[in-house]
């Protein structure tokens, strides 16, 4: 196991900048999570670190290691595929083995391995079938077990659940929490899911247009977020923005009156700004609600629904409790405990509260 | 009805014309150019002299001519007269193809006795003579300034005056049969009809005498007709054995004359004897109207004809009466010393065993040519490889037995089909598949009539014993030949088993080739960084797209010894100029240097398609796993490759296997008939070989049972 240290890599693909410019410290041991939109260079990083694709600028290293220049073969690190990429030509038990059996080890502890391998992902059963005869969830866990049949010093996982349908990404999603338990490897998973962003990582790192946004445990980057990308990006529903005037501790719009937490908020605020307010942070108050929601669609879940309606002119999202579920053209009083108000600059998207980039 | 009957009407009225012209006459010729022209304007003549009479022409290319009649003629879609060389009236006269010259003694005062004597077979004259083909001697006046030399001794001495690379002679080998008659087939007497004289003494010494003139650099080496023309007209030969056909390819490129052959002075002053072919108009035995079809062949002979014939298409014409009566002739330079030559040359035997003895002689010439054999001793090998060829016939035998077997066969195939068609469900399950039979149909018919038919009769032919038309039923006698090597050392040269060798051995090597360049290349063309790949790949499939005989000439004339571009290339880099055609290595290497060239495209085409299949990251997969680029492509590209190229592989291997044109157009079994595979060898026996089809179908059965076999092994295996 080690840890992994990226410095200052940028990457072109022709004029395209795709990294601007990435700074990671990754400790040993650590599960770490590159999470962003498509086309926002998550997966060139993964590939940088793999050694597929070589940075223009920067470097990489591995351990003290410095890897930057070195052909994948020299990294030992190990890649599950969106793809899976199993060797169609061979069996489970010569896909497990693959790697080892370049490497020269000795058959005896390949078996040993491949044994251990299959136990722990259950796939004792499929040694001697072609990755054609078998299920999606049973070729990712295949590709999972070539991965870990190599012990290598560092996993990389790029988008490995995407190919899944949803109960099964959910389970395998635990498995892999618990492989990474067992095993204390050092684990970088690129995805687009936040879900999987949020429960997988020790290390959450948010990357934008090629240049990481924030990173940090998942909870923190959660609740402060860096700006409003961030903030967007994370939490389902999203959170929901609206632009007002600041004045008197609180932001105005037609519609609502938001209070927010002062103390959060050092030197002088502009005058107008955007309010962040996720779904989940509402709760109904007929009394003292100052937000007037016209509720449009509701989508009840059960526990729980999502009221999707205007203030004002401007959309807005609220999670309700229980089985109180209102009908469209309800309207609704709702309130906000005022330090989950978040507030963000209304160019620039940065969190008000936050320290200057 | 009445519309049918109008119909009827019609129909009949539109067929009575053509039933009605009995004067209609079909000739049939090979000629090109100026012969032709001038045939052409004879015919103009007669029509205007025999108006309502309709001559139908047809120009049949030379190479399909003689066969072409041979099946024609006896079906009654022949022509009723048609031209053609003498060698072959033995065969046509054999066949009852041809009818003889009637009151021949008077008519054929007028012409001249060679051409007479050429056409004259079994006590009978068979064609009106037109002209006499032989060769003579063509002096590059710049080279030969002054009086031509009169002997062969004085033409050898010349080297020592001429410039360095300038030949004091051209020839073509085949056509070495110098003084000494070393080729005479006895024609008159059937008993001694297959008597092969290439042999003996003086057969020895006037091939001996070819063989100095070629050490001491007199006649260049490996001639051809093209070689011949070529010299010659460039100025680095200063004379050239040849017919008048040179003379036309010559025009005014080159100054030159025509002497008659020279005498050889060491043979006492005897003149040099050419073989001459006499070109007759033959009457088809089978014409419709013998009268008037003899009448246009003695137009096409007769003196007024023979002026046009000579004049418009400088033949040297037989019939004497044209010299007379138009003295011109005479004064035409070349016209006057072919006659003259002609007058003193020898017509060519027109046995039918002489078509049987040209290959054996002309192997037998080029290997004492090339040194690897004393001339008597490739001459007595000639001879039994003539005698091998012409070896009697197997017996007859009785077809019943086989008949029996047979109808006993097609009767239980009958009962079991009976049997079949009581059962209830099967009935009903025929009426079931009735409209998918009708989908079928056709296609099952037209395979049956291109594929199974052909097939059937070439096996049912592999059965008899034929030879010259002549055919009867052997049994098994053919295989049993093939199978113990006629009774020769099962390796000899020309058993089957030596030539299955040979084939097995040139299909392996093909593969190899074809599979290695073509994966090359598909692996090279595959990667990305390479510019202007779309160029490369067009040139690179060209090989594929130009017609492989084209290639395989191309390729032959690159082997050439003295010419080729093969040899300039290793004369370039300080290597001795390899005689390709002479050794079995390096004659086969040319047959798989050319194949390899022909055949790698097709591979390299299955190997690009098949690449692009694989998908990228499992590259990359193998990369993170420790994988080098040799162990990705041999545990990725290989393995994924298997799939689509054993297929291919498979198909490539029959298409070897019986790849006809490069061993026949390339080393033509050179040398020595030694890199002769199963299909080639087949052909010969068919084709050069007196035509025994029986023979020739046995081996085309062996060839695909031994496909059938291996291509059915290799099913299952892929199974």
């Amino acid at each position: 196991m080690a840890s992994l240290t990226v410095r200052g890599v940028r990457k072109k693909l022709g004029a395209n900048p795709i990294l601007r410019g990435i700074d990671l410290a990754i400790d040993d041991g650590e599960f770490t999570v590159l999470v962003g939109p498509s086309g926002c260079g998550k997966s060139t990083l993964l590939r940088t670190v793999a050694g597929l694709e070589e940075p223009d600028e920067g470097t990489v290293l591995l351990g003290d290691r410095d890897v930057t220049r070195a052909p994948p073969r020299e990294r030992d690190v190990a890649m599950v595929f969106q793809s899976y990429a199993l060797y169609p030509h061979l069996t489970v038990r010569e896909n497990l083995a693959f790697g080892l059996r370049l490497r020269k080890t000795d058959p005896a502890e390949v078996d040993r391995r491949v044994a251990e391998v299959s136990r722990m992902l259950g796939i004792g059963h499929l040694l001697d079938r072609f990755p054609r005869e078998m299920s999606g969830g049973q070729r990712q866990r295949v590709a999972m077990g070539r991965a870990i049949a190599r012990r290598p010093q560092l996993f990389l996982f790029d988008e490995p659940l995407s190919n899944l349908d949803a109960a099964l990404r959910s389970q395998v999603r635990v498995e892999i929490k618990r492989m990474h338990a067992d095993l204390g490897a050092t684990m970088l998973y690129v995805t687009h899911d936040q879900v999987e962003a949020m429960t997988l990582a020790d290390r959450l790192v948010v990357l934008n247009a090629g240049k990481v946004e924030q990173q940090g445990p998942p909870l923190e980057v959660y609740h402060r977020p860096v700006s409003r990308f961030v903030a967007a990006f994370l939490g389902s529903p999203a959170m929901n923005f609206v632009e007002g005037d600041l004045a008197n501790n609180a932001l105005r719009a037609e519609g609502l009156s938001l209070g927010y937490d002062a103390s959060r908020f050092h030197g002088a605020l502009p005058p107008r700004a955007v309010a962040g307010v996720r779904p989940h942070d509402v709760v109904v108050s007929p009394d003292r609600g100052a937000i007037t929601l016209r509720v449009e669609v509701v989508e009840p879940m059960g526990s729980e629904s999502f009221a999707h309606g205007t203030i004002g002119d401007q959309p807005f999202v609220a999670r309700l409790e229980g089985g109180a579920i209102p009908s469209p053209g309800d309207t609704l009083r709702l309130d906000v405990d005022p330090s989950r108000v978040h507030l963000f600059d209304k160019d620039s998207g940065r969190a008000l509260d936050a320290e200057a980039p | 009805m009445t519309r049918a009957l109008f119909l009827a009407l019609l129909v009949a009225l539109l067929a009575w014309p053509s039933s009605a012209t009995a004067q209609r006459l079909r000739l049939w010729h090979a000629m090109r150019g100026d012969e032709q022209a001038a045939l052409e304007r004879l015919l103009r003549a007669w029509r205007e002299a025999h108006p309502g009479s309709v001559v139908e022409v047809l120009a049949v290319p030379y190479d399909a001519y003689a066969s072409k009649l041979e099946s024609a003629i006896p079906r009654g879609h022949g022509p009723d007269v048609f031209i053609d060389a003498h060698e072959r009236l033995a065969s046509y006269q054999s066949r009852g193809l041809i009818a003889p010259v009637p009151e021949a003694d008077d008519a054929m005062a007028d012409y001249e006795p060679t051409a007479v004597k050429a056409l004259t077979y079994d006590g009978r004259v068979w064609a009106w003579p037109l002209s006499i083909k032989c060769v003579a001697l063509y002096v590059n006046t710049r080279l030969v300034p002054g009086d031509p030399p009169a002997t062969l001794e004085a033409i050898e001495a010349m080297r020592a005056t001429l410039p360095r690379g300038v030949y004091p002679r051209v020839r073509v080998a085949e056509r070495v049969l110098p003084r000494g008659a070393p080729a005479r087939l006895q024609r008159r007497d059937p008993r001694r009809a297959r008597r092969y004289t290439f042999v003996g003494p003086e057969a020895a010494r006037s091939l001996q005498r070819v063989i100095d003139m070629t050490r001491a650099g007199v006649i260049p080496e490996e001639p051809s007709g093209a070689l011949v023309s070529q010299l010659f007209s460039t100025g680095h030969a200063a004379t050239a054995i040849s017919g008048p056909w040179l003379a036309a390819e010559l025009g005014d490129r080159v100054p030159y004359r025509v002497v008659p052959l020279p005498d050889v002075a060491s043979e006492g002053g005897r003149p040099m004897a050419p073989y001459a072919t006499v070109e007759g108009a033959f009457v088809s035995a089978h014409s419709h109207d013998p009268e008037s079809a003899s009448l246009l062949a003695r137009f096409l002979a007769d003196a007024p004809g023979a002026v046009v014939r000579a004049r418009l298409g400088h033949q040297v014409v037989a019939n004497r009466g044209a010299w007379a009566h138009d003295p011109d002739l005479a004064r035409d330079p070349l016209l006057a010393t072919f006659r003259a030559a002609a007058a003193r040359a020898r017509p060519m035997p027109t046995n039918p065993a002489m078509r049987a003895a040209w290959e054996p002689a002309r192997q037998a010439i080029l290997k004492a040519l090339r040194g690897d054999m004393p001339p008597r001793e490739a001459l007595e090998q000639g001879l039994h490889r003539f005698e091998d060829v012409t070896r009697p016939l197997p017996r007859r035998r009785d077809a019943t037995f086989a008949l029996l077997i047979l109808g006993g066969l097609a009767m239980a195939l009958v009962v079991a089909a009976l049997r079949r068609s009581r059962d209830r469900e099967f009935r009903v399950a025929i009426r079931k598949s009735v409209p998918a039979y009708a989908w079928v149909a056709h296609a099952a018919v037209i395979v049956t009539a291109l594929v199974v038919a052909p097939l059937v009769v070439g096996a049912a032919t592999s059965l008899y014993a034929t030879r010259n038309g002549e055919s009867y039923f052997v049994g098994l006698a053919n295989y049993w030949d093939i199978l113990t090597a006629r009774g020769g050392p099962l390796l000899a040269t020309g058993s089957f088993y030596r030539v299955l060798l040979v084939t097995v051995l040139w299909t392996a090597v093909n593969l190899a080739l074809h599979l290695g360049l073509g994966m090359a290349l598909a692996l090279l063309l595959a990667r990305p960084a390479l510019k202007m790949r779309a160029l490369y790949r067009v040139l690179l499939i060209v090989p594929w797209a130009v017609p492989s005989y084209v290639t395989a000439l191309a390729w032959k004339g690159m082997f050439h010894r003295q010419f080729g571009a093969i040899n300039a290339m290793v004369t370039a880099l300080g290597g001795e100029p390899v005689s390709w055609f002479a050794r079995f290595s390096t004659a086969f290497t040319a047959n798989v240097a050319t194949n390899a060239w022909l055949g790698f495209p097709f591979m390299m085409v299955v190997t690009i398609g098949a690449l692009a299949g694989i998908p990228k990251d499992l590259y990359e997969a193998a990369e993170v796993d420790g994988a080098s680029r040799w162990q990705q492509f041999t545990k990725i590209t290989l393995p994924m490759l298997r799939p689509t190229l054993g297929p291919a592989a498979a198909l490539g291997a029959i298409w070897t296997f019986n790849q006809f044109n490069v061993v026949f157009l390339v080393s033509g079994g050179e040398p020595d008939g030694e890199t002769e595979i199963l299909v080639s060898e087949a052909y010969r026996w068919a084709f050069t070989r007196q035509a025994q089809y029986g023979y020739a179908s046995a081996y085309a059965v062996l060839i695909f049972v031994i496909l059938a076999l291996v291509s059915r092994r290799r099913a299952e295996e892929a199974r």
